[in-house]
């Protein structure tokens, strides 16, 4: 905070009025929820209000402090998506999910901040890819150990610990996108290639791809056996999206989709839950009342809602099972209409043009392959889950980003958006948009080595 | 790698127009079908989970009201009716499973608070915390239709009063009937069981029959004749009529008889006060087809009778193909007999068109509609219906119908309290072949008081065992009596 700078200067403000915004959108839907549920408005909203606002502000703050050269869209957006997603779980589940919510919210801005202030360098993650890994292995494996995982709704994804239950696999898909991009950086080139000749092809250093494919194997392969199809296929767009992007060979496109069907076809032959998600996609309304009534009712629902929705509190999209969760986005599209559900795929689409444009302008190799993989992680899983519920694709469950009830979730997705501002920071200061002071760590070591150098211990070497 | 980049990003906007247009395909494209899919219940939720106003009567007797129910229902409100079948025709009853009738499905916009000017004072209510319904108050007096309901006695039949001034209904009430309260039941099987068994069962109870039915008139139907005659100035005061005891038609060699066979005849009044058949079979065939048809057209017969209230009945006047050739049937239907058939209400308007100058008012049972704050919403204003008569011929027959109830087939039992003079014409329709056991339908019609007429009253016992010129009048006329002597005495 050293030097004064317009354009962070403006930036902020941007941000500041925008996540203000952001803020008095979601105190009005409360109220209104509350108001269109028992026609009276919400005992207190008053400590709502100053609650919400003071948790906005000290992210806000967070960034103004530890990353001011940042796009000023990203924060105000998830705002935006959070609180949305707030309202409809309090207005669906009032007494059981509100007070957890509120509990994991405030937990995951705390994450927020936290993690703007430890990484505070991006080429620090690139230091521990293969700890980002082992990190990304344990905590893939971790619901399959005995004693301490635990199923829930027929996926096995859950690590209990005493009181708390968490989906490990949410915080193992930043760790995986941190060691990739930090591996393909450095080796891209190599494995782009193309250095060995099987007869008439040319294929990459069996040695350079190999903990790439290990990795991915092994990550989709560890989904399928916790049956979490909607984050294998996750993972596994995530994996080809970045070698894709990475060589700038189609050629991995094709090979992923290849895969892709090829694994999508065995499983369907092998799997009775696979066929039986695929049956219910084929025609919902065959079975509705038992298999297919969860997606039957959510698309009533949608229809129901219209164009302009029937308005927040005045929906029945409890019907649905899950709503909060999977199926948050069709109860969004029942009480805000078309209109409302267009609105939460614009934020979704503008978060992911936000986290392109870091990559673009980023000349770094490791962090543009980062803001690459984060951005398709959120742009995918929202993809996936939202196709999904609307019967494009056959249903795989997996969380909607800031809008679904989940403690993992919620926290995991805030700490991709802290890694994301940083990124888009690290680019302002090396494009000199923003002065690049030193870092609280940076300055601390200088001082520690210009006493060093006082005491003649250092000889030279210390900038003048 | 910015071109992949930038490719990606591409890739991206494909995927989400893609979700779009999915998203438009669900919610616009084919709204209207999912929503009229059988299994979605959501517009029948949310319609139940509203809170709805009371129905009022009058004298300001609740006949609906919604009570809420704990917290652990599925609904949180139940569709009460503290009086039972009193008002069961009029209000109807609301229901999940099984839909809602009459006031209910009529009024159902402004018990719930959706027309459009409470919706504008719904804000109002968020601040005051209001509920946001409407109330409906009907012109029905729960004085009066106690007095019907304990005066029939359980017995088959209507009783149906109007303001003769303005056509508000006051009473209307008819058996069998039933109690709402059976078909709200929050038990489903035992809702559905009681609408099953009410359809079922005989005499229609689940009907208004004071309004949906109709019923051969029997002689309460020579009041049209007689306006017919007398604007047509085929009969006046000083006709006079043969006295017989039968009469051969044209066109057929069985005769027509008086009731009992009894000799009758002289001036319009004394034909008229004595019910003689024969003088107004003639009157029927001087005033001659054309003229009877257009007439009853006048009276409104063939047209369903214009209440508010769903899917009213229309009298009738039987068929008219080639009544040229069939000259007795007219000569029957000119004293109410063969395919006659009227409304109840529909005589109660007839009677109260004579009582009003010969102007026949739209009968109506919603007063006026409140808000949540009681600020009036709507308030009916009368209507004209038609002119079937000139005034002239009202005032002759208002004094004809004197003449039934001081010295007529009504004098038996029309005594009103205080000495008020009241009119009247009865009736018995004949409802089995010669030699079957006696049945038929026992009528009246009166207003009152006479000189200065405010109620109309229409009564019918239905399926009576006994036929006789003087039926009408000893069994529905106690009714008509006191039904006019409650109103008068409270009015």
């Amino acid at each position: 905070m050293a030097t004064a700078s317009p354009l962070a200067r403006s930036r902020r403000s941007t941000e500041l009025s925008l996540v203000v915004m952001a803020g008095m959108i979601t105190a009005i839907a409360y109220t209104f929820a509350s108001l269109g549920q028992y026609t009276q408005i919400p005992a207190r909203i008053i400590p709502f209000l100053l609650a919400l606002l003071a948790l906005l502000l000290f992210a806000h703050l967070a960034v103004r402090w530890f990353a001011r050269g940042a796009d000023p869209t990203l924060l105000p957006l998830v705002a935006l998506l959070h609180g949305v997603g707030y309202v409809m779980i309090t207005r669906l589940e009032p007494e059981r999910l509100a007070g957890l919510q509120t509990t994991w919210s405030i937990i995951a801005i705390v994450a927020f901040v936290a993690t703007l202030a430890v990484v505070q360098r991006a080429a620090d993650l690139a230091r521990f890819r293969w700890t980002f890994l082992f990190i990304g292995v344990v905590l893939l494996i971790l619901p399959l150990v005995p004693g301490v995982g635990s199923s829930f709704g027929g996926a096995r994804i859950w690590v209990s610990l005493g009181p708390v239950n968490f989906q490990p696999g949410e915080f193992a898909k930043i760790a995986f996108a941190i060691f990739f991009a930090s591996y393909l950086a450095d080796n891209r080139q190599l494995i782009a290639g193309g250095t060995w000749r099987v007869g008439p092809l040319h294929l990459p250093e069996p040695r350079a791809l190999l903990p790439v494919l290990a990795a991915w194997s092994f990550a989709v392969l560890v989904m399928v056996a916790e049956r979490d199809l909607g984050s294998s296929l996750l993972f596994f767009t995530l994996f080809v999206v970045m070698l894709w992007v990475s060589t700038e060979r189609v050629i991995y496109l094709f090979l992923g989709a290849a895969m892709f069907f090829g694994a999508a076809f065995v499983s369907w032959r092998l799997f009775d839950h696979v066929q039986l998600r695929v049956d219910i996609w084929l025609d919902p309304w065959a079975d509705w009342q038992d298999d297919g009534f969860q997606l039957v009712q959510a698309l009533w629902g949608m229809s129901d809602g219209g164009l302009m929705g029937t308005g927040l509190g005045r929906g029945s999209p409890d019907i649905v099972p899950v709503a909060e969760s999977d199926f948050i986005f069709t109860s969004i599209g029942e009480e805000l209409g078309l209109f409302g559900a267009a609105a939460v795929l614009m934020a979704y689409l503008l978060i992911v043009g936000a986290g392109l444009r870091v990559a673009l302008r980023t000349e770094n190799a490791f962090e543009k392959l980062l803001a690459v993989g984060l951005t398709t992680i959120m742009g995918i899983q929202t993809f996936i889950i939202v196709a999904g519920v609307i019967k494009l694709v056959p249903l795989t469950g997996i969380t909607l980003p800031f809008v679904s009830y989940g403690g993992s979730s919620l926290v995991s997705n805030y700490i991709l958006l802290a890694l994301l501002i940083r990124l888009s920071d690290s680019t302002a200061r090396r494009l000199h948009e923003v002065p690049d002071d030193p870092t609280m760590a940076e300055r601390w070591a200088a001082r520690k080595l210009r006493r060093r150098a006082r005491r003649g211990r250092v000889v030279a070497g210390s900038p003048a | 790698m910015n071109r992949k980049i930038r490719q990606l990003a591409a890739a991206f906007i494909v995927l989400y127009v893609v979700l779009f247009a999915a998203m438009n395909y669900w919610q616009v494209g084919r709204e209207s079908e999912l929503n009229a899919m059988s299994g979605n219940t959501r517009a029948i939720r949310r319609e139940f989970s509203r809170p709805r106003g009371e129905i009022v009567s009058a004298d300001g007797v609740v006949a609906a009201r919604s009570i809420p129910l704990p917290d652990d229902n599925e609904f949180p409100y139940q569709r009460e009716y503290p009086t039972g079948d009193l008002f069961a025709n009029v209000t109807g009853y609301y229901s999940l499973a099984l839909g809602a009738t009459q006031l209910e499905r009529t009024q159902n916009s402004v018990l719930t608070g959706q027309t459009a000017e409470q919706r504008i004072g719904n804000l109002e209510d968020i601040v005051t915390g209001g509920q946001g319904t409407g109330d409906v108050h009907m012109t029905l007096r729960s004085d009066l239709q106690d007095t019907a309901r304990e005066a029939l006695a359980g017995r088959r039949g209507s009783v149906v009063m109007l303001d003769t001034r303005t056509g508000a209904v006051l009473a209307m009430y008819s058996n069998p009937t039933y109690d709402p309260n059976r078909i709200v039941d929050p038990n489903f099987d035992a809702a559905r069981d009681a609408l099953e068994e009410l359809l079922e069962a005989p005499g229609n109870p689940l009907l208004a029959n004071a309004y949906q039915e109709r019923y051969m008139p029997g002689s309460t139907f020579k009041v049209l004749t007689t306006g017919i005659a007398l604007d047509a100035g085929v009969v006046s005061l000083d006709s006079q009529f043969d006295r017989v005891t039968e009469w051969t038609p044209p066109q057929t060699s069985n005769p027509i008889q008086n009731y009992d066979g009894s000799n009758c005849g002289g001036d319009l009044r004394e034909v008229f006060r004595r019910s003689c058949n024969i003088p107004f079979a003639q009157t029927a065939l001087n005033v001659g087809i054309p003229g009877m048809i257009s007439g009853v057209q006048a009276w409104g017969v063939g047209e369903n009778v214009p209440i508010d209230l769903p899917r009213p009945a229309a009298s009738t006047f039987g068929s008219t193909d080639n009544l040229d050739q069939q000259l007795p049937l007219l000569a029957m239907r000119g004293f109410g007999q063969q395919e006659d058939q009227m409304v109840p209400l529909h005589m109660a308007m007839v009677a109260a068109a004579v009582a009003n100058n010969g102007v026949m008012m739209k009968p109506f049972v919603v007063g006026s509609t409140t808000d949540s704050q009681g600020r009036t919403l709507t308030r009916t204003q009368p209507e004209e219906w038609k002119r079937p008569i000139s005034p002239e011929t009202a005032a002759t027959l208002n004094s004809l119908m004197q003449s039934v109830a001081t010295d007529g087939t009504a004098s038996c039992c029309l005594q009103l309290n205080g000495g008020v003079p009241v009119a009247a014409k009865t009736g018995t329709a004949q409802l089995n072949e010669a030699g079957q056991p006696e049945r038929s339908n026992a009528w009246i019609v009166a207003f009152a008081p006479a000189n200065e007429p405010r109620y109309a009253v229409s009564v019918v016992l239905l399926d009576s065992p006994e036929v006789s010129a003087g039926t009408g009048g000893r069994l529905a006329g106690p009714i008509a009596q006191q039904m006019l002597n409650e109103a008068l005495a409270n009015g």
